[in-house]
């Protein structure tokens, strides 16, 4: 079962983008958090797209995106 | 394969160009099965460990793709820039460089046109419905990457506010992270031609279109991806640089694009929008900062029947990104430096597009080879990118980090390196003060001239040349000759 909840803020409510099949049967599914916009493919080794598996440096703060600078500016 | 520069000029697309490699055996098929992750990006990267020999790799069996083609590695080695430009496989990075900075301004820019209706990039075309993961099996380039991203994409676009001049369009090698089916973001920064191009059109409120290039000519991403003035067109500077015609034609869009591509993507951009992007795994080998970048709608794809979708692996080097640019970002310098000083003699900005460079110069006078390196900060690439000058003195190849080495070794003295604090560094640069703030460093590993007390020393000459040349391939045929 495919996990909406995203590996990267934590965030629930993925919405599927994509699934890729072989032979007419679905292999895996590309979901992007409608957060953060973290994309990931559910087939990933876990310590990219599991929350609990993955590195705490590459979190996003989804309680703070303000945080994040906009690039070019007037 | 006698007749290596004719073939070379006579590649129009990068499909001539794989055909070519594989001719050379410089290009391989992996027909295995491999997942998007961590597969491509593993096979990649094993592939790059060889910066000399690598070929191009063409994956066909990608898990949940079948029947889409990937290309990695097309420009990841020495030898495959070599054939580009016509010269064998085995040729020394040195003789690379001269051949790329002998082309500077030698020949004219060979443009035609085609139809649309006869353009190969227009054989299939979607106005609708638009899915970008349904064309592009597209994976993640480094573990941390925010997303899928378009890590070779050739951006063209007319200058929103002067979009009939043919000489300001750009055409730039940016970044692109796909945002949801037919929307991406775009990473640029004020001082790009592309960063101009979206100021100006969210200043005065009008549209920006532009056409996304994928699977293009290889000559385009060679010479597209070097600062030339805002007023000259890429298309004609790689046409010129390569001695080659270069066919256009116009997307659907209205601007002019390259008529044998692979795949390309027409977008207007969101005026005014941001979405949060990244990380990326950049240049330096670290990832870039979560951002919030411009955003672009896709509004048509057109592409050749069964496209060749083409990425590249960037990240902690040595990568295809250092080949693909490095010497095209060696010879502007050297051609802007001897401008000024003719004494300059080769410039070597490989590493991380030049963070690092070494020049070599005859000394004129006591210390001109620092006045040539503040000279060097102040070429276009230079205001910031060198950030590490080694200056070294014109009998010492920069190309060779051996010889390079000796110079720091012996004719380095503790006071000849100046720190200039505080000056402009590339925002990803990861020593930076701050993001687009840091210092540089000249090491002077030049010899002394009077009125320098110590003078040059009584060097050791070991023999060069033909002879040694010669008897340097024969040892080598006969220590392969003992294996037979």
């Amino acid at each position: 079962m495919t996990t909406t909840v995203c590996g990267r803020c934590k965030s629930s409510g993925a919405v599927t983008d994509y699934q890729g099949r072989q032979d007419g049967a679905v292999v895996w599914t590309i979901l992007r958090c409608a957060t953060c916009n973290f994309s990931w493919r559910d087939s990933e080794p876990a310590r990219a797209i599991d929350p609990a598996a993955r590195s705490a440096d590459f979190a996003v703060d989804a309680g703070d995106l303000q945080r994040y600078p906009k690039i070019l500016q007037q | 394969m006698n007749d290596l520069p004719n073939r070379a000029r006579s590649i129009s697309s990068l499909r001539d160009f794989l055909e070519l490699l594989e001719d050379s055996g410089q290009a391989i098929t992996w027909s295995d099965p491999v997942m998007p992750e961590p597969g491509v990006r593993n096979i990649a990267v094993a592939a790059s460990r060889d910066a000399n020999g690598a070929p191009a790799i063409v994956f066909d069996n990608i898990t949940g793709y079948p029947g889409k083609r990937l290309a990695v590695g097309v420009h990841g080695s020495w030898d495959n820039i070599a054939l580009l430009l016509g010269r064998p496989k085995g040729t020394t990075i040195r003789e690379l460089f001269f051949e790329i900075a002998g082309r500077w301004g030698d020949q004219e820019a060979q443009i035609s046109y085609v139809p649309e209706a006869q353009a190969p990039v227009h054989e299939c075309r979607l106005e609708q419905d638009i899915n970008l993961y349904d064309i592009l099996p597209v994976y993640r380039i480094n573990e941390y990457d925010g997303g899928f991203y378009i890590g070779k994409a050739s951006v063209a676009s007319r200058d929103p506010l002067d979009p009939d001049n043919f000489g300001k369009q750009n055409v730039g090698i940016y970044r692109l992270q796909i945002q949801g089916p037919d929307s991406f973001t775009l990473m640029t920064i004020p001082a790009h031609d592309m960063g101009r191009q979206i100021l100006a059109a969210e200043r005065e409120k009008v549209p920006l279109k532009i056409a996304v290039m994928l699977g293009n000519h290889p000559g385009l991403a060679v010479f597209a991806a070097t600062p030339i003035g805002y007023e000259e067109s890429e298309y004609s500077y790689a046409s010129a640089m390569m001695g080659a015609p270069i066919r256009l034609t116009k997307s659907g869009n209205g601007i002019d694009i390259l008529a044998d591509s692979e795949i390309v993507i027409e977008a207007e951009l969101q005026l005014g929008e941001r979405e949060l992007e990244g990380p990326f795994g950049e240049f330096p080998g670290s990832y870039s900062g979560v951002r919030k970048a411009p955003i672009f709608k896709v509004t048509a794809v057109s592409h050749r029947r069964d496209p060749i979708f083409e990425n590249i692996y960037i990240g902690r080097g040595w990568t295809e990104h250092d080949t693909l640019i490095g010497l095209h970002t060696s010879a502007p310098i050297y051609a802007q430096l001897r401008q000024s000083f003719p004494e300059v003699t080769a410039v070597n900005a490989l590493y991380q597009h030049g963070l690092t460079g070494i020049i070599s110069v005859k000394n004129r006078m006591a210390g001109f080879a620092k006045t040539v390196a503040l000279r060097a900060l102040s070429t276009p690439h230079g205001v910031m990118y060198l950030k590490n000058l080694i200056m070294v003195d014109a009998d010492v190849d920069p190309f060779d980090l051996n010889q390079v080495m000796w110079a720091l070794s012996t004719r380095t003295r503790a006071d000849d390196v100046i720190v200039l604090p505080n000056m402009p560094a590339v925002p990803i640069d990861p020593s930076a003060v701050v993001p687009g703030k840091g210092h540089r460093l000249i090491i002077d590993a030049t010899s002394y001239l009077p009125p320098d007390p110590v003078g040059e020393a009584h060097l050791v000459t070991p023999p060069t040349g033909d002879e040694i040349d010669a008897l340097s391939k024969r040892i080598r045929e006969m220590q392969l000759g003992a294996l037979s």
